[in-house]
């Protein structure tokens, strides 16, 4: 593991108005995780876990604070920036596989090269062999509802690893899916960590949280635990 | 982001609402195809109008009397005041004009073997003939020496001839005009339909006319024929000097003739045409700006089912530009498609309605396209960036 962390968040805020009220999803969050972590982020709902997932993915800029990814400072970017960190360094994993239904498998993985201007034929290699990797070599030209939940979650994988991401952020990866192969999905997962990549689960089933090696949890916008394999202790700054 | 993708985006939209795309082409496709249509109408009016002008001739001037006035005032009724005399010192004073044919026209029916045809009789010289450029289809026109002895000869216009005579041979026969009888020397060729019919009348010698028919000594009109159309100033100038000397005019009257080129009537009409030519161009294009509504409906419909999406390219790393650029290109391919549809129907209507003859304007082709892409540009720049605009994580949890 390299001494530099690849996620750095610093007093991260985030509120938002409800109306005229204003609600503080995250009150001075702040972490740091190692590269090549397996991180679990757990929470209840209105936790803040799916806010503190927008934030990590740079989908939203937070209120305050700062945010460094890769060493990168992202918070206070521009919509473009923040686009073209999304493209080369993240890739997301959605509860609703959020897969484009009218595209083919392989359409679907090319999507992130699209928008990276990388040329037809490279795109086309790289998405095949990003298919191959989640198992699905023969399913390429298959629509999203000619497959299975498994099958389409694995889609998505492959979607998010075709960039080569720096972090792979799933949110809730095993929501829509039976037991098996949400385990299926988790082994796929446990696998890209073994190859030594960031893998981050936002998740609110201990289960799944289980698999990772490093369980953050999230309470009323404040990270309320920290706990590695198992053993719980209060977060402390260095941690991962 | 080439734009193959965003070509491949569109149509796979487009046909995955088949039938909805296919009434958002329809608006375009009558839109362009009402404009062709319409522009390809006008011009060959334009068209027609300009061949008969060529056949006119602009070097010709009509001379026809008025009205003198006088401070305002009319003070005579002068329709009597143009004189064959009056030709002649024209001719002679004239640099620049080298020929005058005096006419006197008058009505009077014409009656061959008990059926009868109300018409004009016009008397002329064998100068008419060559000057209006006249084709005879039968015999000859009148000549200089039925003219110096008032012979009762006339040349019938195409119209007389089918009113008087089925199945006779006209050249020979005595047709009766106001009593007095007229052998048929020559039959003119058609010239067509205008706002009076040329072809309705009969051509006899001035002479003959003035004398014989009327008793009048005077004329109806002049025509003076100028060796270039250029010369037109200084012609208008020696008619009215000749003329209003003549005519003993006072400095401060009026002209108590009018004088106009003979191209000029058809040169308004001309302009008239084409003035209401544009009009209903501007209304076909209208229709096309309703069918950029339909493109406008269409693509805030398609932004709003596909928010979703939006927000999946967003989060894989589109920008807001390549989201804008992806609707605008959908809206274009409508706008553009729809134009596509248009050109072809609109040329095939033109075929079964004009004939076969009709050529493609291919200017107005040009045009059309690139109307049609910028009313999909414009109906589907709001719609589009909309679809920018969209906030990620909401657009990503959109239900």
């Amino acid at each position: 593991m390299s001494s530099e962390p690849l996620l750095n968040l610093h007093d991260i805020c985030k509120s938002f108005y409800m109306g005229k009220v204003e609600v503080q999803a995250l009150k001075e969050v702040s972490m740091s995780i190692a590269n090549g972590a397996f991180v679990a982020i757990m929470g209840q709902s209105g936790s803040g876990k799916s806010t503190l997932m927008s934030i990590l993915g740079c989908l939203d800029s937070p209120t305050s604070g700062s945010y460094l990814l890769d060493g990168i400072d992202v918070s206070g970017r521009s919509d473009n920036a923040l686009a073209e960190i999304r493209n080369r360094r993240i890739g997301f994993v959605f509860q609703s596989f959020n897969l484009l239904p009218r595209a083919s498998a392989l359409r679907n993985v090319e999507m992130p090269l699209v928008y990276a201007g990388t040329k037809p034929r490279l795109r086309r290699k790289m998405a095949l062999a990003a298919l191959d990797a989640v198992g699905l070599s023969d399913r390429v030209s298959h629509r999203p509802s000619e497959m299975s939940g498994g099958q389409r979650q694995r889609v998505a994988i492959a979607r998010a690893l075709v960039n080569e991401p720096s972090l792979l952020l799933a949110d809730e990866p095993t929501g829509n899916l039976d037991s098996h192969t949400g385990e299926e999905v988790m082994s796929i997962l446990g696998d890209l960590h073994a190859d030594g990549r960031t893998v981050v689960i936002v998740t609110h089933d201990a289960q799944i949280a289980a698999h990772c090696q490093r369980t953050i949890r999230l309470a009323d916008g404040e990270v309320v635990a920290d706990s590695v394999a198992g053993s719980e202790h209060r977060l402390a700054s260095a941690a991962g | 982001m080439i734009l193959g993708d965003n070509l491949r985006i569109a149509l796979d939209s487009l046909l995955a609402n088949p039938l909805r795309s296919i009434l958002t082409l329809t608006g375009m496709a009558v839109g362009i195809g009402a404009v062709l249509y319409v522009v390809v109408l006008g011009q060959l009016t334009q068209q027609r109008i300009n061949e008969r002008l060529q056949s006119l001739g602009s070097n010709i001037l009509l001379i026809r009397p008025g009205y003198s006035r006088m401070h305002g005032v009319r003070t005579a009724a002068s329709v009597n005041t143009l004189k064959w005399d009056e030709a002649r010192e024209l001719l002679a004073e004239s640099q620049v004009i080298n020929t005058v044919v005096p006419t006197f026209s008058g009505s009077a029916a014409a009656e061959f073997k008990g059926i009868s045809w109300s018409t004009r009789v016009t008397g002329t010289t064998p100068g008419y003939a060559r000057i209006n450029k006249e084709v005879l289809s039968e015999g000859r026109f009148f000549n200089d020496e039925e003219l110096r002895r008032r012979a009762r000869v006339c040349v019938l216009g195409a119209t007389v001839r089918d009113k008087l005579f089925t199945g006779v041979e006209p050249v020979g026969q005595t047709i009766v005009l106001k009593g007095s009888r007229f052998t048929v020397v020559g039959v003119l060729t058609p010239k067509g339909e205008s706002w009076s019919n040329p072809d309705d009348q009969i051509f006899a010698p001035l002479t003959t006319v003035q004398a014989r028919l009327y008793g009048v000594d005077y004329l109806s009109g002049i025509m003076a024929g100028m060796q270039r159309a250029a010369d037109f100033d200084e012609a208008l100038f020696d008619i009215e000097n000749t003329l209003r000397r003549s005519h003993r005019l006072a400095d401060d009257a009026e002209n108590d003739f009018q004088v106009r080129r003979q191209d000029l009537f058809l040169s308004t009409m001309r302009d008239t045409n084409r003035d209401i030519a544009r009009f209903i161009i501007l209304i076909a294009l209208v229709s096309l700006l309703v069918g950029g509504f339909g493109i406008a409906n269409v693509m805030l419909v398609a932004v709003t089912e596909r928010i979703r999406e939006i927000g999946v390219r967003r989060s894989v790393g589109a920008k807001k530009q390549h989201i804008m650029v992806q609707f605008l290109t959908e809206a274009m391919v409508l706008g553009l498609l729809g134009g596509a549809i248009g050109v072809v129907g609109g040329a095939l209507f033109n075929r079964v309605q004009l004939g076969s003859g009709i050529s493609v304007p291919w200017d107005w082709v040009g045009y059309s396209f690139g109307i049609c892409a910028g009313i999909g540009a414009i109906a589907g720049l709001f719609p589009a960036v909309r679809a920018a605009n969209r906030n990620v994580v909401e657009a990503l949890h959109y239900e």
